[in-house]
Formats: C-alpha cells, structure tokens, sequence
C-alpha cells in the first residue's frame, strides 16, 4: 500500500507541476474522443465528419472553459442531425435547450457530466457513472447523469432508425417528429436506466459518508450490486433486453474504475496548486502556495529573483518567489 | 524583512479572491432579495422558453388533430388548461429556484464573512508593527 501512496504522490507532485500544460491537454484529449465518438456514431453530415476540422475545434476547446467542450459536442450533435433530417435536428434542439435552461444553469459545475455519461455508453461501461458521481458528487448529480442518459438514448434511438427516417417523405413533418418523440418517450430500458442509475447515487452518496471503516469500498460494491439489481429485476418485469454478461462485464470494470476514483479521491483532497500575486507597502509578491505532501516530503525551494519590474515609485524592488 | 504570517494570509486571501471570492462578491454585490429576485426573474423566463418549446413540439406533434378539429375545439377552454399548465410549471420552477438561490446567497455570505474576518487580521498586523 505504501509504494501505491508513493507513486499516488509521484503522480500528484507531476500533475501540480505541470498542471499550465496538462490541463489544456486533458480538455484536448476529452474534446477529440466526445467528437470522434459523435462523428462515428451519427456522422450524418460530410463537412463535419472530417478529421481537420475535429482537430481545430478540438484544439480551440483545449484553451476555453470546460463547459464548451458540452457546448460544441451538442452543436454537432445537432448539426448532424439537421443533415439527417429537420425534425429531429428541431427535436433535439429542444431537449438540449430545455436541460440548459431548466436544470444545468443551476450546477454548471456538473455540466460535464452530461457529456461523459454517453462517452461511458459508447465504451460499454456506463454503469461507472453513479458509482463515480455517487463518490464524488451530491445527491443531485443523480439529475446529471440522469440528463446524459436521456441524450445517449436520444441519439441511439435516432441513429437506430436513420433509414426508416430517412425513407420517410419530406412532407411526413408531423409524422416524424410522432415518430421520433413515440419512440422516444416510449422507452422502457431509458427509464430503468435512469431510475437504476439515480438510487446508485444516492445508495454509494449515502454509505461513502458513514463513519465506517472501508466505506467507499463498502459503497462502490454496494452500489454496483445495487444498480446490477434494479436492472436484472426491470429486465424481467419491463423484457427491456438487457445483456446480462454485459451488465455483469461493465459493472466490474466500473467498480475497478470506482476503485481507482477512489484512490485518487480519498485521504486527502488534492487541492489546487494556487498562483497568486499581490501587493502590499513595500513587496510585490508572487506566490506558488502548493498543497502539503502527506507521504514524501516536499522540496521546497526558495529563490531569490531580481525582478525586471520597475516600481512607479522608484523605490527599492524586490519580487520574491516562495 | 518579510512577515511570513502575513504573506500566508495574504496568499490564502488572494486565492479565494481570485477563485471562489469572485463569485461570492458578484453575488453579494446585491440585497438579498435584489439577487434572488433577479434570479427568480431569470428562472421564470427560462420556464417560458421551456414552456413555449415543449408546446410548440407538442402542437407538431398532434398537427393533423388540430387542423381537423380547430373549428370544433373549445379553444377557449383549451386556452384556459394551457394557462394553468404554464403557471403551475413557471410556478413551481419559480420555487425551485428560489430556494437553491437563497441557499446559494447565505453560503456565499458565509464564506466572505471570514474573509472579511482574515481582512481585519490583516490590518491589525498592519497597525501593530
């Protein structure tokens, strides 16, 4: 276990001191694979089913908030849909709009989650999701991952039935949107999924936070058995065909992946690397305050700059580094 | 010389200024009730969008059925059931977010309140040199 903590440490003194660089690479990284995924999945429209132009708005992501990596994969969505066909293009639109404007203006913080939740899906281990939001999150990320499940189904279901769509006639308007919303709305395993997935949360959120020993193990296998349960059992009542190896298969590697979450979330929350600068009467001063290393022990250095930083007063500068 | 007690409040002062800090000043920038109410206004008008989409959506849907039967509808009552349904969903959305806005308000005052709290500290070190 100590050597584990130690390479945990290794890892987090990397990760705290390249973090300028290794942020922008992770949205980079996270931007390419949702809109490869997006583009090999419903890559309906040629112009944005291109490598280059993925590569350039991924890029762009890389130096804008996390949020509009959310932003540009559900503008791809929708425009691939809009080559498909305008009704679901409009469809879509509006669920989107009405997940942003009723419930994400509240936990912008959790937008992400809705971008990763069909991510997992496509990988065939979306049973990781409320196990790692049950031990990360609140409660309430059960809405998150519940918004990303009804866009996974949403666009399985139109990717599905694209040549009965597309076979449909132009002038069908009402036809396809009754289509599209019937078998939308009309679907069982969505619901079950939703419903499974949000007790996972609640059921890992409540027992991660017990005062017992081994809790976040207790709950990450609480949870999988849980969520493995709820489904099987809707299976039989609801025949939503469920593949049970499967299930069995993605629940493991999510509860592995649970573990690794939790290895890197427990015993201490890894706090920022913090850059600030400020001034008083007589210093500027431009601070690195790195959070203490609980395992090795820091190598602190201190060094002593001659900053090229004129003072308006004139007087005597000196800029410390700490 | 430096006072390293004080370069270490200023640093944890200045990285809740420019983190959380900036959030909470925005928002305590206003009355309470300036904020919740501007938020609440927002809300109410993010309902109605929703609102007007989900309708409109369903309107397409049952196209047909309203172009047969517009003349026979009682459309005044049907106005009627939509106007109720519409102030129920804003209403309760209204609520919703007021409550998560009051909340969101009473946190972030805690929080600048021991900053404030560490600003007198500071100033204190000032006046004891």
């Amino acid at each position: 276990m100590k050597t584990l903590l130690v390479a945990k440490q290794y890892i987090k003194n990397f990760i705290a001191k390249y973090e300028v660089y290794l942020k922008p690479l992770m949205k980079l990284i996270l931007a390419l694979a949702s809109l490869m995924m997006i583009n090999g999945k419903i890559g309906y429209m040629q112009r944005l089913d291109n490598l280059s132009i993925v590569l350039i708005v991924a890029l762009m992501c890389s130096f804008m908030p996390m949020n509009f990596i959310v932003f540009v994969s559900a503008a791809f969505v929708v425009l691939h849909m809009y080559a498909l066909s305008l009704e679901c293009a409009a469809i879509t639109l509006v669920v989107f709009l009405i997940l942003f404007l009723l419930y994400l203006r509240f936990s912008p913080k959790d937008t992400l989650v809705v971008v990763l939740t069909p991510m997992t899906f496509a990988l065939g281990i979306p049973y990781v999701m409320p196990l790692a939001m049950g031990l990360l999150g609140t409660p309430v990320s059960a809405v998150s991952v519940g918004c990303g499940v009804i866009v996974t189904y949403l666009i399985n279901y139109i990717a599905d039935s694209a040549t009965t769509l597309s076979g449909m006639e132009a002038e069908e308007m009402s036809a396809k949107i009754r289509f599209v919303i019937d078998g939308f709305i009309d679907n069982k395993a969505m619901m079950l999924t939703i419903v499974a997935f949000a007790i996972t949360i609640v059921l890992v959120y409540l027992i991660r936070r017990m005062s017992v020993d081994y809790a976040w193990t207790i709950a990450i296998g609480a949870g999988a058995l849980a969520d493995m349960m709820i489904l099987l059992i809707g299976d039989f009542m609801f025949d939503t065909n469920v593949s049970i190896l499967g299930l069995i298969l993605g629940s493991i590697i999510a509860v592995l992946i649970a573990k690794l979450v939790e290895f890197f979330a427990f015993h201490v929350d890894y706090s920022r690397t913090e850059k600030v600068q400020f001034e008083d009467d007589e210093y500027y001063y431009y601070v690195k305050a790195v959070p203490k290393v609980t395992v090795a022990t820091p190598s602190r250095t201190v060094k002593k700059i001659n900053s090229s930083r004129k003072r308006p007063s004139g007087a005597q500068n000196r800029s410390k580094q700490l | 010389m430096i006072n390293e007690d004080k370069v270490i409040l200023m640093t944890k002062m200045a990285a809740y200024e420019s983190g959380k800090g900036k959030k909470d000043i925005t928002i305590l920038n206003y009355f309470r009730g300036d904020y919740i109410g501007f938020q609440v206004l927002k809300a109410v008008i993010a309902a109605t969008i929703s609102f007007f989409l989900v309708f409109a959506v369903y309107i397409f849907y049952n196209f047909e059925t309203f172009m047969q039967d517009i003349y026979k509808m009682d459309l005044l009552s049907f106005g009627k059931s939509v106007i109720i349904l519409y102030l129920c969903t804003v209403g309760a959305y209204g609520v919703i977010s007021y409550v998560v806005y009051a909340f969101k308000y009473s946190r972030a005052k805690k929080s600048l309140k021991t900053y404030y709290t560490n600003l007198r500290k500071l100033a204190g070190m000032y006046e004891s040199r």
